[in-house]
């Protein structure tokens, strides 16, 4: 079997809310491999954006163990998790969660900034990216200037930016139009064809299952 | 990443001109108050300390004051005497000097009369205009010639050419005495008047203007290369010993601006600190302004640490934020401080003495709050859960 690149172990995330225990995820074990391209379905409520955030080390388990590239992240100072977010994973969110008051090319080049890249570089690699996902000629726009999907693109250049073994993306086509999702859902496709492993999380049950692999999730256990 | 810091503040202070202008003022006025208040300060002592040096730092003059038991102690020998006791004098001069009416022909006025050395003028730096100062002949003959002050010889002679007439000066009889020179015109220090003198040798005026046997006053001249605070104490100390200090007083300059220095001094730097009160009080509307930010920008922070931003990272671009903020207050408020400094000299006219130190330090401290006060809300944002801010609504 080939080596995985996201391995969740028993994962459990509870949530403590007044008299309450919310277990949003509840002991979910999955490998996803290196070039796959996965889509997380399930109902809302399930636990698909809990199980996102924890494989993007936004989050930390309750118990269990979460592995990216084999190494454990159970151990990591916040510190060491965003040296890891920077250098490993890219995300992409429902809401473009783009920086308001900045150009899409500086947005681009953000991450770039936090990975320890020269301006020079970053100006390079950041104008690779937009041409990536098609925006050559919108780069100077700010995020208020541009259409959902071309913000959607800026996020995903910025996403892929820093080179990521892994992209993960929260519903990324639920904020935009059918057609405009389906052209958002082929960058996807293309940027998995060129050996990037990706996780998206998706309502879709069309665009889900036209991915490789598909993990279903209710009450926060993966369904067989 | 500094300067990426910088920009993403200078932005953000843009993105909200109205409330960064507000939230400075404190700043503001804190450093305007402070640099006004330093310069103020030095200025007007610049002021005091160019009126009180006017004659020259170098000069220490001595009263006698004491009653006739000393009288005979003060002497024209006497000056040798001091000379030679206290090293760093380079010259010791007795002066006599009284109120006389002094006349030419229809003009008269009434002039101060002094009994000077012939070298009175070289020592003081005292120029001739025209003629030339009496000689040490004309003091060992006690002749009759005198050395008029500018002011004087325009009242006596309005046309000019006064030297080589003869003006008189009245003491109980009128005498007839050779003007030799005619003095240019030279400020007035706190202890030497110049231009309604005149200057007649000192054996004339012991001899022939009014007998007196005593000396009204010395001026010690201190070398160029000597301090000349030190060098008035070691008269001070050596004079005590002498007669006490009850019987002479002793005037100098440089020990009078040494005080002013002291107290102008001390004057503004406490009310320097009442202004960088204000200061404190500008640190804490940073504080605020930094904490409502970080509040308005938790969504921002969320994204920024999803694409890899350390919490160091975070706490550095905020930190920079408030430093910025308070640097961009505290130029601003250098500019004022110094315009309300020019105002005010300008109208008091006083020379206005930039205090290069102020401006470093208000600029610094300035800094120094947006430190402090913008440590805690930075931190604060570098704190935040990634996931809880990008959820923030
Ligand atoms: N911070 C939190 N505090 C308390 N409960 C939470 C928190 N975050 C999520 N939950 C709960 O955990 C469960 C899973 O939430 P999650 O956001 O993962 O669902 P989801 O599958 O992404 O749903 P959707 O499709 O609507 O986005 C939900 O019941 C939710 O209410
Ligand atoms: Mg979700």
């Amino acid at each position: 079997m080939a080596i995985s690149v996201i391995s969740l172990r028993d994962v459990r995330r509870y949530y403590i809310v007044g008299d309450f225990i919310v277990r949003a995820l509840d002991g979910v074990s999955v490998d996803i491999g290196k070039g796959d391209f996965t889509a997380i379905m399930g109902p809302s409520g399930s636990g698909k954006s809990t199980m996102m955030n924890l494989i993007g080390c936004l989050d930390t388990p309750t118990s269990g163990k979460v592995f990216i590239d084999g190494e454990d992240t159970a151990g990591l100072e916040e510190d060491d998790l965003a040296f890891l977010r920077s250098r490993k994973i890219g995300f992409v969110f429902q809401q473009f969660n783009l920086l308001g008051r900045i150009s899409a090319l500086e947005n681009v080049m953000t991450p770039l900034l936090y990975a320890g890249v020269g301006p020079r570089e970053r100006r390079l690699r950041a104008k690779d990216a937009l041409e990536r996902v098609g925006l050559k000629d919108r780069m100077m726009h700010r995020p208020n200037e541009l259409s959902g999907g071309q913000k959607q693109r800026v996020a995903i250049a910025r996403a892929i930016v820093n080179n990521p073994s892994i992209l993960l993306a929260d519903e990324p086509t639920g904020a935009l139009d059918t057609k405009t999702g389906e052209q958002i859902m082929e960058l996807f496709s293309d940027l998995n064809k060129e050996g990037r492993t990706v996780v998206l999380v998706t309502h879709n049950v069309e665009i889900g299952m036209a991915c490789q692999q598909q993990i279903r999730i209710r009450d926060g256990k993966v369904e067989a | 990443m500094f300067w990426e810091n910088v920009k993403l503040a200078l932005g953000a202070m843009k993105s909200n001109k109205m409330r960064t202008i507000l939230s400075l003022l404190g700043i503001v006025i804190g450093v305007a108050s402070v640099v006004a208040i330093l310069t103020l300060g030095a200025s007007v002592n610049a002021s005091i300390k160019g009126s009180i040096s006017a004659g020259g730092l170098e000069l220490v003059t001595i009263y006698p004051t004491g009653t006739s038991k000393y009288a005979s102690t003060f002497n024209e020998a006497f000056a040798e005497t001091l000379k030679g006791e206290v090293s760093a004098i380079q010259e010791v001069m007795p002066v006599n000097s009284h109120n006389a009416l002094i006349r030419n022909g229809q003009n008269s006025t009434n002039g101060n009369i002094s009994g000077v050395q012939s070298s009175f003028a070289q020592v003081l730096g005292y120029e001739v205009e025209q003629g030339s100062f009496f000689s040490m002949e004309d003091n060992i003959s006690k002749h009759q010639v005198v050395a008029l002050g500018s002011e004087l010889a325009k009242e006596l002679f309005p046309e000019g050419d006064a030297v080589g007439k003869y003006v008189s000066i009245f003491r109980n009889q009128a005498k007839s005495y050779l003007v030799v020179a005619v003095m240019e015109s030279k400020d007035a220090s706190l202890n030497l008047s110049y231009n309604y003198g005149a200057y007649i040798p000192y054996n004339t005026y012991t001899s022939r203007f009014m007998s007196v046997s005593s000396v009204g006053s010395y001026i010690a001249k201190i070398k160029s290369d000597q301090d000349p605070i030190a060098a008035s104490k070691a008269i001070t100390s050596y004079l005590d010993d002498l007669i006490g200090s009850d019987n002479y007083s002793l005037f100098s300059p440089a020990t009078l601006s040494e005080m002013a220095d002291q107290i102008t001094g001390t004057f503004s730097t406490f009310l320097a600190a009442i202004a960088a009160i204000s200061l404190l009080v500008g640190g804490i509307g940073i504080m605020n302004i930094m904490l409502v930010s970080v509040t308005e920008r938790t969504r921002e922070i969320g994204v920024r640490k999803a694409i890899g931003a350390s919490p160091s990272i975070i706490m550095g671009q905020f930190i920079t934020e408030a430093v910025v903020l308070t640097f961009v207050g505290g130029v601003i408020g250098i500019t004022l401080g110094t315009l309300i400094s020019y105002l005010v000299t300008s109208a008091m006219g006083w020379g206005m003495s930039i205090s290069v130190s102020s401006y470093l330090l208000s600029a610094g401290f300035s800094m120094a709050i947006g430190l402090f006060f913008g440590w805690y809300p930075a931190r604060k944002a570098s704190r935040l859960d990634p996931i809880d801010a990008l959820n923030y609504e």
